[in-house]
């Protein structure tokens, strides 16, 4: 193990422990205005009129004729209006802000607005939707030969439900205008995408708009977009007001009305020749919701994930993003691949029962090695370890014996052991690293000896201030303790890029430790000194081509296999876990404890998920699992016998070897999961979550056949 | 007549409508903003907060209930020799992730480990489940319980 | 105090309930979730009475405002409500939420409830001129309609002492903790002889109120536990028509399959208890 992964106590530990550390709710708030939002109680609706009664004194209603720039929040594209104007386009779309001294009394004036509607009709289904986002393809290979000659096709389609991300706290903001300046501080993923969306929305320069991290609770990419949307929103009332106004969301209007994992359709059809998967013909739809917000990234990572680990020598993946009059689907931790993931594991189990083969050792037979084309025709340039990491997981959990055991079994009580492989491909896809976001990260070295870190990378619970920290100490031969590293201000940080796709250590870590290599060189004792790097393109990668779908859609790849066993009560159809672990790669640890815990974490994210993470849309478009009461994510009592390995190929462009970690654990977990259910039920399974009353009618099912 | 009560060993009198909620008190009259807010309605212990003794959301306590009761919360519970065990081992096992959870974690911890000193790793589970947390996956909260369990944390 | 009072005895209570608009205040658990905070609490934790556990020869007692921790750490309870109790919600939930609190709520997902009901527990009612007693299933009328007048407080669980020898009990929720029943279970019995002498079965959260049908276990009661076969698909017909479980999150079909397995698995359980 090299010396950087051994653990050390987060820099960030302290202040939370203590419950010191300020989070956005917790910053004082005299002076400050509280703001609400209006929102549309319809599906979709042309909007008449708005009515406001008149307001006491100290009280402000903004709404988009309010907007000083444009009434857009600049994310990817730019069709998220910052208020609806004409039309409201999901249950909840903002439609305006009241802010004011009183909550109590900002809570009576939004009761007291009357909105005339005429209402339309909604699209809720994306099967049934005729507006099409995102339209993508890729094919690898002669497909219809392939199918041409196939001893057997296999045709199945998958759903996958919606995710919440469920962070502790809500989303939740303050911006105060001052003299010609709007600063923005909360609980942000991505500082620069607010900077970058407030800039467009004010209409002003680059300097009149500031944006700082609070201490954040938790994003799994629920923070990544959301808050540009709210920071406008916010923004206007309190340019408005002429006054601070903070906006804390309420968990119900949190999980109602901010982003989620998009739910997918996806129907795989698979051409086997001699024992071996010769060809796959995907068509996979993701639900966008009303705005395209991160949808297109979402999808773009979904179609290059649809053959999961395998090596499939002709390949064909159409992906739609269709738009409902839904609330707008996002960012979450996986980022669009754990949906087809769980599609390809799948298959890749049906097939191998139907032949009559374990699905572990058909899908052994099929992953991708070391030079292997990828899916885009890109190239797997790193070692690929995944059979080394299934030989070990495989003998600590004692999966073949325990596979063979539960083949045979009887009683009220079912138990299966369930195994698939992942990837996650770290960084942003395709050319975004290099087209798109050109991070620069910087070191400011100060006379008396300390080194700043200056990226817009934050920390929400990933560990990502202390790793940075140890890169820069170990570089620079110092003492963590002369590191210093504060949550980002867009003041004081040049723009490295958001933090999501499990880039930043990978791709801002290295260009912190290069920073700390020139620094090391260039050392002078007793002078300030300040040491900028840029993104560059690693020579090996071979370029992608966004409009044709080809190239390395990523420089390396972390991997994951990962082993569910569980057991099903056929009386109730209650699940029980008994035991979830997972091998990881994610290159050199930098602290083998965050990277622990990050694996952790996203393993039992994915065990919910798979069962019972539950969230519906009703026929009015309106989220109905809006509390943690109704959506049930695992409690303590709910964990099973968790394990994690570590298995470490380096990655040379990372610093130290290290590649991306963060989202790995989750987009594998509901392959294996839902394996072990089906071997525990004698039946295969088609979509997650896969409830206790799934499992009962599928039970009941299988018993009378 | 205003509620008298003690919070952290203070004793206070408090004027107020006996309907408001113990967490907004708190939070905005005594600035005791480790009692985080989660979710309203005694679904997620990020409020936690020990009342005569015992674990309690203070979302769901109106400020009647706390009438002639004493109340500690990570603020004054930060002040014991029990919470410096259980800041180390939390530490250690990389427990604090986001940390929005943290401070109900650690009085639901001393709740547990003040009326048993030697649980389980299934009394843990279970002294803690309702405290949610999104980002560990629990595990390295149990082992920090356990170990500052073992190592003689007496709250 | 502003919006509220904090009785120190019960004859002070009763006499704030007949005097003024008030809620009572038990644990508060349910009252807070349902963000009512507008009205006047009479808060009752105060109250020696209604906080107490107590035994006499025919009952054990327990004050109304006693919280599910208290009950269940008291050595007098009953297994089975031990541990229903045990699975409510969570420990800081269980720290509040009090016995009279669960049911003067009037939900049919309420814990305590469905043993209190299988357990034929009777409540002791007051108002400031004096005291009922009557049966628990007297006391729903409906769906949150509870034979409770405006000036009455519930004072007392009367739990009878005499009650049968083995139970089952099972919770359908959605996770380990934390969970609302979806649907929940809980059947008594008792063996003399070899034959059933007394038989009491309970099902919450699939119907409005908690299903109690004493003239169904009838069936079993008298009979050999050796020859419950023959009783067997009389009593699961009698049960199936008369459960009309409610489509909600889950499926009416879900919670009567659900039922009726286990109502299988509990006279499975009797004979194999045997």
């Amino acid at each position: 193990m090299d010396s950087i992964s051994k653990s050390v106590v987060k820099l960030d530990h302290g202040p939370k422990v203590r419950g010191e550390a300020l989070y956005a709710p917790d910053h004082p708030m005299e002076g400050v205005l509280h703001g609400k939002l209006l929102r549309s109680d319809r599906a979709y609706a042309r909007l008449l009129s708005v009515q406001v009664p008149e307001l006491p004194e100290g009280y402000v209603f903004a709404d988009w004729r309010d907007v000083p720039g444009e009434n857009v929040v600049l994310l990817i594209l730019e069709d998220t209006p910052v208020f609806a104007t004409d039309t409201v386009e999901f249950l909840g779309d903002p439609i305006g802000i009241v802010a004011g001294p009183n909550e109590a009394v900002v809570d009576q004036i939004l009761s007291k607005i009357q909105v005339e509607y005429e209402d339309l009709p909604p699209v809720l289904d994306p099967e049934t939707s005729e507006t099409i986002f995102f339209d993508y393809s890729h094919q690898q290979g002669d497909v219809d030969q392939a199918f041409a000659q196939a001893d057997r096709i296999y045709e199945e389609t998958f759903r996958t439900g919606y995710q919440e991300h469920g962070y502790l706290e809500t989303n939740g903001l303050t911006a105060i205008p001052s003299d010609g300046k709007l600063t923005v501080h909360g609980s942000i993923q991505c500082p620069y995408y607010v900077h970058k969306a407030l800039k467009k929305a004010l209409g002003v320069e680059h300097e009149a708009v500031q944006v700082i991290q609070d201490v954040t609770g938790g994003g799994f990419g629920g923070k990544e977009d959301y808050p540009s949307i709210l920071a406008c929103q916010v923004a206007v009332a309190a340019l408005k007001a002429g006054r601070p106004v903070r906006t804390i969301y309420s968990r119900r209007e949190d999980m109602a009305y901010t982003s989620k994992r998009h739910p997918s359709r996806s129907r795989y059809k698979v051409a086997v020749k001699d024992g071996r998967v010769t060809a796959m013909d995907i068509d996979i739809l993701y639900n966008a919701g009303a705005y395209t917000t991160m949808s297109m990234v979402v999808l773009q990572r979904g179609v290059i994930c649809a053959n999961g680990v395998y090596h499939i020598p002709n390949l064909r993946v159409r992906g739609r993003s269709a738009k409902t009059n839904t609330v707008p689907n996002g960012a979450f931790r996986g980022f669009g691949a754990p949906q087809t993931f769980f599609s390809a594991e799948m298959i890749m189990a049906h097939i191998a029962t139907d032949l009559g083969i374990d699905p572990l050792t058909f899908k052994e037979a099929h992953v991708a090695r070391h030079g292997d084309p990828t899916s885009t025709g890109g190239k797997y340039h790193f070692p690929v370890p995944l059979l080394e990491m299934s030989e070990k997981l495989t003998r600590e959990v004692d999966y073949w014996n325990k596979r063979k055991e539960y083949d045979t079994q009887s009683g009220r009580y079912r138990r299966g052991i369930g195994f698939s492989f992942s990837f996650h491909g770290a960084g942003f896809t395709g050319s975004g690293e290099r087209d798109i976001i050109k991070a620069v990260a910087a070191l400011q070295k100060y006379p008396d000896g300390k080194v700043e870190i200056l990226t817009a990378g934050t920390e929400m619970g990933q560990g990502l201030l202390t790793t940075f920290a140890k890169i820069v100490a170990k570089e620079l031969h110092l003492p963590l303790n002369q590191i210093i590293i504060a949550l980002p201000d867009t003041d004081r940080v040049p723009d490295s890029g958001p933090t999501v796709a499990s880039r930043s250590v990978m791709v801002v870590g290295e260009l912190l430790r290069r920073a700390a290599a020139r620094l090391k060189a260039e050392w002078v004792d007793g002078e300030a000194q300040r040491f900028e790097e840029k993104f560059q393109e690693p020579d090996f990668v071979i370029p992608f081509n966004i409009e044709t779908f080809q190239g390395d859609a990523y420089p390396t790849y972390s991997w994951g296999a990962h082993c569910v066993e569980l057991e099903i009560d056929t009386f109730t159809g209650e699940h029980k876990v008994l035991g979830a672990w997972g091998c990881y790669d994610v290159g050199t640890p930098i602290d083998m404890t965050v990277i622990v815990g990050q694996m952790e974490g996203g393993l039992l994210q994915g065990i919910g998920y798979s069962h019972m993470e539950q969230m519906v849309c009703d026929r009015r478009g309106c989220i109905r699992s809006n509390s943690y009461s109704d959506y049930t994510m695992p409690t303590s009592a709910d964990v099973p016998n968790m394990g994690v390995m570590i298995h470490v190929e380096e990655y040379p462009e990372g610093p130290y070897g290290a590649k991306g970690a963060g989202e790995l654990p989750i987009v594998g977990i509901p392959g294996a999961y839902i394996s072990a259910l089906e071997q525990a039920l004698g039946a295969d399974v088609h979509h997650i979550p896969f409830s206790m009353e799934d499992t009962l009618s599928k039970w009941t099912e299988v018993q009378t056949l | 007549m205003s509620i008298p009560f003690t919070l952290n060993g203070t004793p206070i009198t408090w004027d107020g409508s006996a309907t408001d909620r113990l967490l907004d008190v708190l939070r905005a009259e005594f600035t005791c903003t480790g009692v985080k807010c989660g979710c309203n309605e005694g679904e997620c212990g990020a409020c936690s907060v020990i009342l005569d003794g015992q674990l309690v959301n203070s979302c769901m306590v109106a400020m009647g209930r706390v009438w002639d009761s004493e109340i500690t919360t990570i603020e004054g519970f930060r002040e014991t020799e029990a919470f410096q065990i259980l800041d180390r081992t939390f530490a250690e096992t990389g427990a604090v992730q986001c940390g929005f959870c943290t401070p109900g974690m650690i009085i639901a911890a001393a709740c547990l480990l003040q009326r048993n000193p030697s649980p389980t790793a299934a009394e843990i589970r279970e002294a803690l489940s309702g405290n949610l947390c999104r980002c560990t996956g629990y595990n390295a909260i149990i082992s920090a319980v356990d170990r500052a369990a073992k190592e003689g944390c007496r709250p | 105090m502003k919006n509220g009072f904090v009785p120190q005895t019960l004859t002070e209570a009763l006499a704030i309930r007949r005097r003024e608009q008030v809620t009572p205040y038990g644990g508060g658990t349910d009252l807070m979730a349902e963000h009512h905070r507008a009205g006047t609490y009479l808060f009752l934790h105060r109250v020696p009475e209604l906080t107490r556990i107590t035994e006499d020869d025919t009952y054990l007692r327990l004050g109304a405002c006693c919280t599910f921790t208290q009950v269940v750490n008291h050595p007098a309870t009953p297994a089975i409500l031990k541990e229903a109790i045990s699975r409510i919600a969570a420990p800081a939930i269980r720290n509040l939420g009090t016995v009279g609190g669960n049911i003067g709520n009037g939900s049919a997902k309420a814990d305590s409830v469905l043993i209190f009901f299988a357990l034929d527990a009777k409540l002791r009612l007051m108002n400031a001129d004096g005291e009922r007693i009557l049966p628990i299933r007297a006391f729903y009328k409906g769906r949150k309609e509870l034979d409770l007048a405006e000036d009455e407080l519930i004072v007392e669980v009367l739990l009878p002492r005499q009650m049968p020898e083995r139970y089952i009990y099972h919770k359908v929720g959605a996770r380990a903790a934390l969970a609302i029943s979806r649907l929940s279970f809980a059947g008594l019995w008792s063996v003399e002889d070899g034959k059933l002498t007394a038989c009491a079965t309970a099902f919450g959260a699939i119907e409005q109120m908690v299903v109690r049908l004493p003239e169904v276990d009838e069936i079993l009661i008298g009979v050999p536990v050796a020859q419950l076969h023959r009783v067997r698909s009389q009593y699961l017909q009698a049960y199936s028509a008369k459960l009309n479980p409610i489509d909600g999150r889950i499926s009416a079909l879900y919670r009567k399959s659900v039922c009726l397995n286990l109502l299988e698995d509990f006279l499975d359980q009797i004979q194999s208890a045997e």
